[in-house]
């Protein structure tokens, strides 16, 4: 199967049905994912950044066959995920992060060797390759131990094997670095992008949490945020759409409510702020640099002080930022927009 | 690269999914004690009511085969029926699903892989049955007997391989919905006593479930005289009964499963854990 | 620190006997909850009837068969206490992967195992008066109001049941150092109990060093206690020559050692878990 596009949906569409018990009284509906367009040659590494809740599970979930669209439609190598769903999963698989799947009491080479049965590999074959792929996440001395002796980041490691072990063309990932150590996802990282860079019929489409992570490993990131997509483009395109603006990074003592104080500054395009080690890191993308003046002023007023003040290029995460109106990570980051501002 | 084809795919995963079965039970033994002994006891005391209302002794051999079936109506229920739930809350069962191979391999694998401890069980009960109670069986035909026994244990599976998918689809907590078939099926399929007590159309009903053919035939194998009045239909009508359920229940086993699949897609449930 | 402890236990136990009923209810409609409630107890009281009435001579009026009938009745709550308390640990662990959670919080754990038989106890009571009630109106036993020992029935019943409790604990202890395969250990337990404790018949049938035995286990002496009650006469002869008093004397001191022994055990097995590393093990196969 080869196919120019490897993932292309059209419109898109599916929506959870909340019952009434859970819904208090009232039947209602959740959009997860709302008429995406979405087109991924084959040979590319594409990523999806998105906060908790945007959609980009439901979105792996329709792709890898587990959950039907509520409208449109998805292809992927070229088949209707809906309508012929085993011709997918031949040339599919999906790592996620955080997985608990396995057999406790069978051993890591044992579990990875059932799941290469499940898609009709060779003994020979799944062996050599198990070889190769647990020695490259660091695994290798643990072939032989049951999975409930792992620590959380074994774990991961050993469903990362798995998902290449079939050798896919088409590669879901969803999170796959989570729970790992500095070294071990640097590792990684390295082994994704060689995997795909070096074989021009291997797409991955990755999910992830990591600004860096995505800049550094894909060729297009898509930013998906209540079931749409906001913007696709190669990282540095997207970044360029922020050249025009300014952005600022200050640190601060604690200030009360930054959102009511800087909300309505002019010139204010988007703010975040978080609280690091006592002291208040302040966002800004302003529309140019007279923008800042007030920004002192105001901290002042509110009796904070200034510790810090640096210019920035604008990055990633400033790009989702000022599309999705706050940070990517968990309990991080709060943020606020200017008035009339999405 | 040549991709495998579909039946290759369908014997390799039967295999794999055999594997952690049997050697799940090599590696934590404890099976052994619950599987063997603790049954054993509970049968013992069937043998020992009929002993205290007198019951002819052929009786003390009608509870032991049907002790013996118990253990595989019980891993039916309880390693097939409710598996795909178990799999669901451990993330597996979205592995198997995206992967290109049939639900019906991955729990012919588990029928397969379980059905060791299975027949250990069983055997226990029938020879601790033979030489402890001295239980005097005749046999009338061998072959036949196999027959039964083999078309039974298919006939059997296919229905836990329906449950399956029934389980995945409408049961929450499916252990609950093993629990409520447990007694039921013991009484209606006549486990502990000759299912004609029951009355012609009771028995008959009763015959959906495939045990109750099939320990009705075997107790007419092993004790024809008794059984003479008490058997419900001839050994060959019940034969080919258990024949036709098979292929009916293999047959809706995976229509159902396919069915369940769509549905649990659409409804976004297949994913869905602690419920 | 004594105040503590018992707030502790007290916490434990109502927030396991929450959970217990959430887990216990949650599962189905309430029509099939209700079939569940009324089948499986009706189920297993027909196996009986049928047998006797296949076999027996006299049929149901064969002069064992109510205190059979109550000794079955009662039963339910031997598997159903035994089961709720042990398979808690294999739920907690495999299932929810709750375990480790509740051994690191400020919990008294044998108190929270009570508490999570408490919800199968419920259902099992609910079981046992169907029954009783099926007994009464369909199979004709006579259990007239004014002729039951309210006191010896009310007596033995609590001393019994939490005996039960305590016996799941060990039960417990013993699931927490064994794989999941072991689930069932409740249920295996109990059905082994069903044979030497005279639930069925009388433990006089029994070969004597079987009879020994049963006359070892507290559950011999509890259904005698609810049979006496109930029916006004136990079964068998090798009992007959206790006094309901002594009975319930006999109960009464099983179920303290009960709850000694079950607590002692339990606690080699959690150290043993804790030593090997077993309190959040997974071996789903």
């Amino acid at each position: 199967m080869s196919a120019e596009l490897a993932i292309k949906t059209e419109q898109l569409s599916r929506v959870y049905k909340v019952k009434k018990r859970e819904a208090r009284g009232r039947e209602r509906e959740i959009v997860a994912l709302d008429r995406v367009d979405l087109e991924i040659p084959t040979g590319e590494l594409f990523g999806l950044l998105g906060p908790n809740g945007a959609g980009k599970t439901t979105l792996i979930k329709i792709l890898t066959t587990l959950l039907a669209p509520s409208g449109g439609r998805a292809w992927v190598g070229g088949v209707d995920v809906a309508r012929n769903p085993w011709e997918v999963r031949r040339h599919i698989n999906s790592v996620s992060g955080g997985e608990s799947s396995g057999y406790g009491l069978l051993t890591v080479e044992e579990n990875l060797w059932m799941f290469t049965q499940f898609y009709g590999m060779d003994g020979k074959t799944a062996r050599g390759r198990m070889r190769e792929l647990l020695e490259i996440v660091g695994l290798a001395d643990r072939a032989r131990t049951k999975i409930y002796h792992l620590s959380t980041g074994m774990r991961q490691k050993m469903n990362f094997v798995r998902g290449f072990l079939t050798d896919p063309e088409i590669l879901f990932l969803d999170e796959p670095t989570l729970g790992l150590d500095v070294q071990t996802s640097h590792r990684l990282r390295a082994f994704i992008k060689g995997w795909v860079g070096e074989r021009a019929d291997k797409t991955v489409l990755l999910t992830t949490h990591y600004m860096y992570e995505a800049e550094e490993l894909c060729d297009r990131v898509a930013i998906i945020h209540d079931g749409r997509i906001l913007a696709c483009d190669t990282p540095g395109n997207l970044k360029k759409r922020l050249q025009r603006e300014v952005v600022f990074r200050l640190q601060v003592t604690a200030i009360a409510e930054p959102e009511k104080l800087f909300q309505h500054l002019q010139g204010v395009r988007r703010f975040s702020h978080a609280e690091i080690n006592g002291h208040m890191e302040l966002d800004f993308i302003l529309e140019d640099e007279n923008a800042l003046p007030p920004i002192l002023t105001a901290i002042q007023a509110s009796h904070g002080e200034l510790i810090s003040l640096e210019k920035r290029e604008p990055t990633l995460e400033d790009v989702f930022i000022s599309l999705v109106g706050r940070g990517l990570r968990d309990g991080g980051r709060s943020a606020g927009a200017a008035e009339g501002e999405p | 690269m040549r991709l495998p084809s579909r039946w290759e795919i369908f014997w390799r995963t039967v295999m794999g999914r055999a594997y952690p079965r049997v050697v799940g039970m090599q590696r934590e033994r404890s099976w052994l004690l619950f599987d063997t002994l603790l049954p054993l006891l509970q049968v013992s005391a069937f043998v020992f009511i009929y002993r205290a209302i007198q019951a002819p002794p052929e009786f003390t051999g009608f509870v032991v085969l049907g002790g013996a079936m118990t253990a595989y109506w019980l891993n039916v229920l309880w390693s097939m029926a409710s598996q795909f739930y178990w799999e669901k809350e451990t993330g597996n069962l979205e592995l198997y699903i995206i992967a290109p191979t049939s639900l019906m391999a991955i729990l012919l694998g588990m029928a397969i892989g379980g059905m060791v401890a299975t027949t250990v069980r069983a055997a226990a009960v029938v020879t601790v049955g033979l030489f402890v109670f001295g239980v005097r069986v005749s046999i009338v035909s061998v072959p036949q007997l196999l027959g039964v026994f083999l078309l039974t244990l298919l006939a059997l599976y296919g229905l836990g391989m329906l449950f399956s998918s029934l389980f995945l689809l409408y049961g929450r907590q499916a252990s609950h919905l093993s629990e409520l078939f447990q007694e039921p099926v013991y009484l209606l399929s006549g486990f502990y006593f000759p299912v004609r007590a029951l009355g012609f159309i009771a028995a008959l009903g009763a015959s959906v479930i495939p045990i109750t053919l099939g320990l009705d035939a075997m107790r007419q194998l092993l004790f024809p005289t008794m059984m003479a009045q008490f058997r419900f239909l001839d050994v060959r009508i019940e034969l080919a009964a258990l024949a036709v359920l098979s292929i009916v229940f293999l047959w809706l086993a995976r229509r159902a499963l396919n069915y369940m699949e769509d549905v649990s897609r659409r409804e976004g449930r297949l994913t869905v854990r602690w419920q | 620190m004594t105040q503590q402890r018992a707030l502790e236990s007290t916490r434990s136990l109502k927030m396991a006997a929450w959970l217990g009923w959430q887990i216990a209810s949650n599962w189905a409609s309430p029509f099939l909850l209700a079939v569940y409630f009324i089948a499986k107890p009706v189920a297993g009281a027909l196996i009986l009837v049928l047998m006797y009435m296949v076999i027996a001579r006299g049929g149901l009026r064969h002069p064992l068969f109510p205190q059979i009938f109550v000794g079955n009745a009662f039963y339910m709550y031997v598997a159903m206490v035994l089961m709720g308390v042990s398979q808690a640990i294999h739920e907690d662990r495999e299932h929810y992967g709750m375990l480790k959670h509740i051994y690191v919080a400020p919990l008294n754990i044998y108190t929270y195992l009570l508490g999570r038989g408490v919800a199968q106890a419920i259902v099992a009571t609910v079981g046992v008066l169907i029954m009783l009630l099926f007994g009464i109106a369909v199979l004709g036993i006579s259990m007239p109001p004014g002729t039951i020992d309210w006191g010896m029935l009310f007596i033995g019943w609590l001393l019994g049941l939490i005996g039960l409790g305590f016996q799941g604990v060990l039960l417990a202890g013993i699931a927490l150092i064994t794989a999941r395969h072991a689930f069932f250990i409740g249920q295996g337990v109990a059905g082994a109990l069903y044979m030497l404790c005279g639930a069925v018949f009388p433990i006089d049938v029994l070969p004597k060093p079987l009879q020994l035995l049963g006359q070892a286990l507290p559950l011999t002496y509890w259904l005698e206690a609810l049979r006496r009650a109930l029916l006004g006469v136990g079964a068998g002869a090798l009992l007959s020559s206790l006094s309901d008093g002594m009975i319930l004397l006999i109960l009464a001191g099983s179920m303290v050692l009960s709850a000694v022994a079950s607590v002692a055990f339990y606690r080699w097995a959690e150290n043993r878990a804790r030593e090997k590393g077993l309190i959040d093990m997974q071996t789903m196969y």
